[in-house]
């Protein structure tokens, strides 16, 4: 398993900023020396930073996607929140997968007793009891050290009560307010749809309304692969409270998908990020990057059906043993919503029929362990040999339909394989990066063998104004296009 | 597009003509009979998409084709689907590769040069008057002088030559081919379209076959199209046309498509059935017109479209630059062949899902030797054919029993290739791998693929061989009219769509007389 390096962004709770990332970096680098980067952020009115324009989550999520688009560097990572960073993170998670924001390489997300999309369980009094903290300017020392008292189960060291109190003191009254009266009372249902990402969801069995009893149901229908981790003897409080527990389910998540799936050289990254990368484009690109989910229960196939696409995957479109992409349950999915090429052969039942039976009738025929056999059996199947070969499964699946079926399948497989953003990289293909600003060029200016424009990955070719000894064809073929009306070969044997 | 500000017509009316499909073949037709103050509306089954809408992602990019699923048969099934009809207001113009060879005089007289294939019943010099307009209309970049053509004249100079045609161009001065810019719908200035706006200079793009968002490619979303909109015409996307109704006489008198979750009666005075060798016909065998002769499906025609692709040192990276940006003329007629007919070559470098997908379907590539050969794609540079098919019989269009969403029965296609077809086949396979051998390619592989979706409507001079007559009108229906490829009584050497542009003005200019 290779220990990618990776970033974790933190979107820190009310009243708590870019400082409270500190115990959890701190036990990261204990546990994993120097492979995570911590970038704490400072949401608006806290740390210092300015107020928002408005009390909305959007101005939130506005702050974090600038930060974040500041300090990626195109390799993947993951967005830990905490809280009212929780349900901010949500909009920022929804923003960079659907290509929206010029970011790349989010991968995942560990929440901490995360604040819901919709309006967050908060009684009347208590409400009432922080807003009056706030009412005439900066929360109170006596008041900030009550509200950090009320988040936690334990009493917390010295140093970090000190530090957490600090942030609450130093933040802004009026961001203060607006949460409690707005940010977590808005809510964002409709702007953020299903998160399909690794997600972890920690909380305390002591936290009153965000704790760990309540999250499954308050985050219901948001992150489909969320996995909750209850914390016993543990608040609200996760970062000061549980740093060690959080930086070890980052760790744990991090192994489980990033370092077996194929990633994007932050070179690569940035350039999906870029500008020049349609936002449409650039969430393609996001979704398709995000690690397979381990546990993917198949939707058009049975699980049985989809063990026989694995293997029948792992030899039509060979990927070593990590990284890889779930390619059978890639198509499944496609299956499942219907993604047809536009035609079929004449005979051949519809696909997902053909799937099923086709998978069934291999499955009888599939040598297990014999890698020879297993290359006998698809040659004679591609070639048409077996075609007359009488299948034992099922009356509805003869003739051509196996040959016919297995182009289908080699089809949907390489399709699939090849839709990964690290697999563009592979062979060496960055024209996803073709719709540029709309003045100046949106797609190339060098087209010549072995050279490449300057905003390409250097491993494609050399920058022509670089290269001192480019010689004169292709000076003369590639810079001055209009010169060359009427240029046939005859007339212009100088590039032979 | 726009059609915010479009003229609107009543379903009641009786409008002059109801065009059905905007690519090629309807969009032309429709500007010039909007331009002679017909009222006009054309019908199309996809939706209306501006150019954001477009994107360079291949696996997304379908959604400008038509994918309702065909059904394909014989020795040789058409793989339909992201490279033959279109869907949207523009048709198969918004995927086409703008590849623009002018019909040689030669293809258009087969029948009389070499006793096979058909004839086109139409003058080559009139046909090229109309191919002049559209180029100019466009914008079709090209070489002057033309090395086969001493008379014909671009106005826009080619565009770039990406590494692919540079190794073409190098093989063939090697061998003594003569081999040139392609001329390309593709704009080598910037320039301001009537009614459209500013389109901008080639940006040097490989994914034009996805749809292109800063029109350096012309479409008839952005010429003919905006033009017909500004001189009344309206179009009514996401509208599919299932139904025709003939009067006592017989005539046309209303189509009916479905729009919205509902069936609408338009009625009209004429109607151009517009919607490619695919859809037109099975529109007729679905409504059972226009077929007394029984030669609705017959003849179903695919340009050979073999590939040879080369291995080379450097990166080629094909993607990059028009992609088929160098043309050879010299196999239209070779010399001491068995076969009739020729073939154009074109240089060739390719988005990597359409080539991966060749390597699986075209040269039966699976497990390492696929994985090695996908790594190989950006050294590789490639070149095609669009060549020759005769007409045959036993190649035809017929209804499935099985509907497709809009309860139309699925189109079943059955396609073989004639010995005609094998023999040039094999011939551009020899020239091809000489010329990538002569360039210094290190291997050689071949993909074998066809091209376009003609013939299925043929235009004939008796009616008993042919649906619609020298002018495009049906033999049997005096007001019903086609103005797609599905007329092509042969397939000519030149790739279809400069062609049924030039078709399309000249039925419209023959309706208006």
């Amino acid at each position: 398993m290779t220990a990618t390096k990776g970033t974790i962004f933190f979107l820190p709770g009310l009243g708590f900023d870019a400082v409270a990332a500190t115990p959890i970096t701190a036990a990261l680098q204990s546990i994993a020396a120097d492979r995570f980067r911590v970038v704490g952020i400072d949401l608006p009115g806290h740390g210092g930073s300015p107020d928002a324009p408005n009390g909305s989550v959007a101005a939130l999520a506005d702050r974090a996607v600038e930060v974040i688009e500041g300090e990626a560097d195109g390799g993947p990572f993951f967005l830990a929140a905490h809280s009212m960073g929780g349900k901010v993170a949500a909009l920022v998670a929804d923003r960079i997968l659907s290509g929206d924001a010029n970011v790349f390489g989010l991968a995942g997300m560990v929440l901490l007793a995360p604040s819901p999309r919709t309006p967050e369980p908060m009684s009347d009094d208590k409400r009432a009891e922080m807003l009056a903290w706030a009412e005439n300017g900066l929360i109170s020392e006596d008041h900030a050290v009550e509200f950090v008292a009320q988040n936690v189960a334990t009493s917390l060291a010295d140093d970090d009560e000190r530090a957490a109190i600090a942030q609450v003191r130093l933040m802004s009254p009026l961001a203060w307010r607006r949460w409690l009266d707005e940010g977590s009372t808005e809510d964002v249902s409709n702007d953020v749809g299903p998160i399909d990402l690794p997600v972890v969801v920690l909380a305390g069995e002591d936290d009153d309304d965000l704790g760990a009893s309540a999250q499954p149901r308050l985050l219901d229908g948001v992150y489909p692969q969320a996995r909750f981790v209850s914390l016993a003897s543990t608040g609200h409080l996760l970062p000061y409270e549980r740093p060690n527990e959080v930086a070890a389910e980052i760790v744990r998540l991090w192994d489980a998908t990033v370092s077996v799936s194929p990633q994007l050289t932050p070179e690569w990254g940035r350039l999906v990020a870029s500008e020049r990368t349609a936002p449409e484009a650039r969430g393609f690109l996001a979704r398709r990057a995000i690690a397979d989910d381990p546990d993917y229960t198949p939707r058009a196939l049975s699980v049985v059906q989809l063990e026989m696409l694995r293997a029948l995957a792992d030899r039509l479109v060979p990927q070593p043993e990590a990284p890889r992409i779930d390619l059978a349950a890639r198509v499944d999915d496609d299956l499942a919503i219907g993604r047809s090429d536009g035609w079929r052969n004449t005979g051949q039942p519809a696909d997902v029929s053909a799937y099923r039976l086709g998978l069934d009738d291999l499955a009888s025929l599939w040598p297990d362990d014999d890698r020879a056999e297993q290359d006998a059996l698809i040659d004679g199947i591609i070639s048409g040999e077996l075609n007359e070969f009488e299948a034992g499964s099922s009356s509805a699946w003869s003739g051509a339909m196996r040959q016919h079926w297995l182009d289908d399948v080699r089809t949907d497989l390489t399709r699939v394989w090849l839709s990964h953003p690290a697999s563009m990289a592979r062979v060496g293909y960055d024209g996803f990066a073709t719709s540029g600003p709309a003045s100046g060029p949106a797609g190339y200016v060098t087209v010549a063998a072995d050279e490449r424009d300057p905003w390409e990955p250097a491993e494609l070719g050399s920058v022509a104004s670089d290269d001192d000894d480019a010689d004169e064809r292709d000076d003369e073929h590639h810079d001055h296009p209009t010169l060359n009306n009427a240029r046939t070969v005859e007339e212009n044997p100088a590039w032979i | 597009m726009d059609l915010s500000r479009m003229r609107t017509y009543d379903t009641e009316e009786i409008v002059d003509v109801v065009v059905v499909g905007t690519g090629a073949g309807g969009g032309p037709l429709l500007a010039r009979l909007a331009e002679r103050g017909l009222k006009v509306v054309a019908l199309e089954a996809g939706p209306n998409t501006n150019a954001d809408g477009f994107t360079n992602d291949e696996i997304e990019a379908p959604r400008i084709n038509w994918m309702s699923e065909r059904l394909s048969g014989g020795d040789d099934p058409t793989a339909f689907g992201s490279n033959n009809s279109g869907f949207g207001v523009g048709g198969g113009t918004l995927h086409w590769g703008a590849f623009t060879p002018r019909p040689d005089a030669r293809d258009l007289r087969l029948r009389t040069e070499t006793g096979e294939g058909q004839d086109w019943p139409i003058d080559h010099a009139e046909l090229t008057r109309y191919v002049v307009e559209v180029e100019r209309t466009i914008g079709v970049s090209g070489p002057t002088p033309y090395p086969w053509d001493p008379e014909r004249e671009y106005l826009e100079p080619p565009v770039d030559r990406n590494a692919a045609a540079d190794m073409m161009a190098a093989g063939c001065a090697q061998l003594g081919i003569r081999a040139t810019d392609a001329p390309a719908a593709i704009l080598s200035r910037d320039r301001n379209q009537p009614h459209f706006g500013n389109r901008r200079s080639s940006q040097n793009l490989g994914s034009i076959h996805q749809g292109e968002r800063y029109g350096t490619k012309a479409t008839t979303a952005n010429t003919y199209l905006p033009a017909a909109v500004a001189d009344g015409a309206e179009i009514r996307a996401d509208s599919m046309v299932h139904g025709i109704e003939l009067d006592a006489q017989g005539r046309v008198e209303a189509v009916v498509y479905w729009r919205d979750g509902q069936d609408v009666r338009q009625r009209c005075a004429n109607l151009v059935l517009a919607g490619g060798g695919i859809e037109t016909p099975r529109l007729l065998l679905n409504t059972g017109l226009a077929n007394s002769s029984g030669q609705v499906g017959r003849n179903f025609l695919a340009h050979g479209g073999v590939q040879v692709w080369g291995r080379f040192d450097e990166q080629i990276r094909g993607y990059r630059g028009y992609p088929s940006s160098l043309i050879s003329e010299d196999f239209v007629r070779p010399d001491g062949v068995d076969f009739v007919g020729g073939y154009l070559l074109q240089s060739l470098g390719v988005m990597p899902l359409n080539y991966a997908t060749s390597l699986v379907r075209g040269a039966g590539l699976w497990g390492d030797e696929l994985m090695n050969a996908l790594d190989a794609w950006r050294y590789s540079a490639g070149i095609g054919i669009n060549g020759e098919c005769l007409p045959s019989d036993e190649n035809r269009l017929v209804l499935s029993d099985e509907l497709d969403e809009w309860g139309v029965p699925r189109a079943v296609v059955s396609f073989t290739a004639g010995s005609n077809e094998t023999a040039i086949e094999e011939h551009a396979t020899v020239t091809m791998t000489r010329i990538l051998e002569a360039a210094g390619a290190l291997e050689t592989r071949v993909l074998a693929r066809t091209a376009h979706t003609l013939g299925t409507c043929r235009m004939s001079v008796d009616p008993s061989s042919g649906v619609v007559d020298s002018e495009g009108r049906s033999h049997d229906i005096p007001n019903m009219w086609i103005s797609d490829n599905s007329t092509f009584p042969s397939s000519l050497s030149a790739n279809p769509c400069l062609v049924q542009q030039a078709l399309a003005l000249r039925t419209a200019d023959l309706m208006l007389r």
